[in-house]
């Protein structure tokens, strides 16, 4: 390699050149950053809205629909809802309010979809678990976003995962809450009474499936009101209209 | 500076089948490992992979006789990571569901050996032309091995083909069942060890050996 310039590894130079780099470099990513947001953000607007019809059985995960039909499928069974800490449904945003979703096929609500979003091992972890209308069954549950090892905490995003969320019950047999939680291990392995309760482990992930049983059921105390009103049956669809 | 067809054709085979930068070179097998389970993530990762090779040689040799050489080595990290970035930037933007399942994969092609490597010992070396078409044969050699891995594993692993499944269900109620290793790990390592001895077989042992 010839060198044109006999002062390129001079001191100044390297300062000069690396500055000029760096500067570049960063102009390069913001601009990559910048300029594609929209496109990002609605992907995951669209992610969203996917995982909240599969929380509530209303897609297949498997199969792909074009976005209009994402749209429609939304429009037609999703309804978001603000709730205070007592249950009681608001008509705006305030203090203390906070965000769910109800599922219904022609104006009968089928259940109810609370966001789940706790810390998991490497990062946040967002997703929804959806009930069915007597307050205390899991319908479905799905995650939208996480940072979890891939091979290991990533499998929380796996079907098998999710699907196995499907009818367990937040109540015991006393009627007392318990929540749902991820057992270390296979289900088969707990007492009888505490099965419908959990979902089998992922094996190498046990920090994951802790932090994701921590999340979910303090989402589940701080709405508790919300699941009483479908326990109770006292919940009134005018309200919501 | 532009040299006739047959000189490029060299570059592409030398990169593509010669020194296969997996088969016979034995770098990038992380990702190779990580990645091949389904052939829609191998495809979109080699794609990935060849674009940042190519474009990091093309600009890293265009500035080699103007990188200072003591910090040469952050300057290729420094285009190769820009690169990167951007690439998984288009990915999140337009390949929305591939790229999460390809998560931090994208992220790692900084450290894929395959691009450091080729800016390290080809484009310092060879005018830009050269270096960019040096970078897309290695890129096709490194992604043809990912996609013939990907095909295998998911074929016999998950008995699919692009997520579409091919083994007829008369199979299965015969008793064929999928095999679990080859959605692992180490169902990578034997078929990548399988083919790198495909290919000193058939072209002769590596270098160290001869």
């Amino acid at each position: 390699m010839s060198e044109t310039k006999p002062d390129k590894n001079s001191r100044k130079n390297v300062i000069k050149f690396a500055l000029g780099m760096s500067l570049i470099c960063s102009l390069m990513i913001t601009a990559a950053a910048g300029g594609l947001k929209g496109f990002q953000q609605a992907n995951i607007e669209l992610d969203k809205k996917i995982n909240l019809l599969k929380a509530a059985n209303l897609m297949d995960g498997n199969k792909k629909l074009p976005k209009e039909q994402i749209n429609t499928l939304y429009d037609n069974h999703i309804r978001k809802i603000i709730v205070d800490s007592q249950g009681k449904i608001l008509d705006t945003d305030s203090q203390n309010s906070m965000h769910l979703y109800f599922f219904q096929t022609d104006d009968v609500i089928q259940g109810y979809i609370l966001p789940i979003n706790t810390r998991g091992l490497w990062g946040k972890i967002q997703g929804y678990l959806a009930f069915e209308n007597d307050g205390q069954t899991v319908s479905g549950f799905s995650i939208f976003s996480h940072s979890e090892t891939p091979g290991l905490g990533g499998e929380i995003e796996s079907a098998w995962f999710q699907k196995s969320f499907k009818g367990k019950k937040i109540l015991n047999s006393q009627n007392k809450f318990v929540s749902v939680g991820i057992a270390k291990g296979k289900t088969q392995n707990l007492p009888e009474k505490d099965q419908e309760h959990f979902v089998d482990g992922i094996s190498g992930a046990t920090l994951t499936g802790k932090y994701l049983s921590q999340g979910i059921k303090s989402t589940l105390i701080k709405y508790e009101a919300v699941s009483i009103t479908f326990r109770q049956k006292t919940l009134k669809v005018r309200e919501i209209k | 500076m532009l040299k006739d067809k047959s000189e490029y054709m060299e570059i592409l085979i030398r990169g593509i089948w010669r020194e296969n930068p997996v088969a016979y070179q034995v770098l990038g097998i992380c990702s190779a490992l990580a990645v091949t389970v389904k052939m829609s993530t191998a495809l979109v990762m080699a794609i990935a992979l060849t674009v940042v090779t190519a474009f990091s040689s093309l600009i890293i040799s265009s500035l080699r006789k103007k990188i200072p050489s003591n910090i040469r080595i952050i300057v290729e990290l420094a285009v190769i990571a820009s690169l990167v970035i951007v690439t998984d930037e288009v990915l999140k933007a337009f390949f929305y569901d591939t790229s999460k399942q390809l998560s931090i994969f994208v992220g790692l092609i900084i450290t894929n050996c395959i691009v450091l490597g080729r800016a390290e010992a080809y484009a310092l070396a060879n005018d830009p032309i050269d270096s960019f078409v040096d970078g897309i044969a290695n890129g096709i050699g490194y992604g043809l091995i990912l996609v013939f891995v990907a095909f295998l594993r998911e074929l016999l692993g998950s008995g699919k083909f692009f997520g579409i499944p091919v083994i007829p269900q008369f199979l299965f109620d015969a008793g064929y069942q999928n095999m679990g290793l080859m959605v692992l790990a180490p169902g990578a390592f034997f078929i990548i060890g399988l083919l790198v001895w495909l290919k000193s077989s058939l072209t002769g042992p590596s270098p160290e050996k001869r």
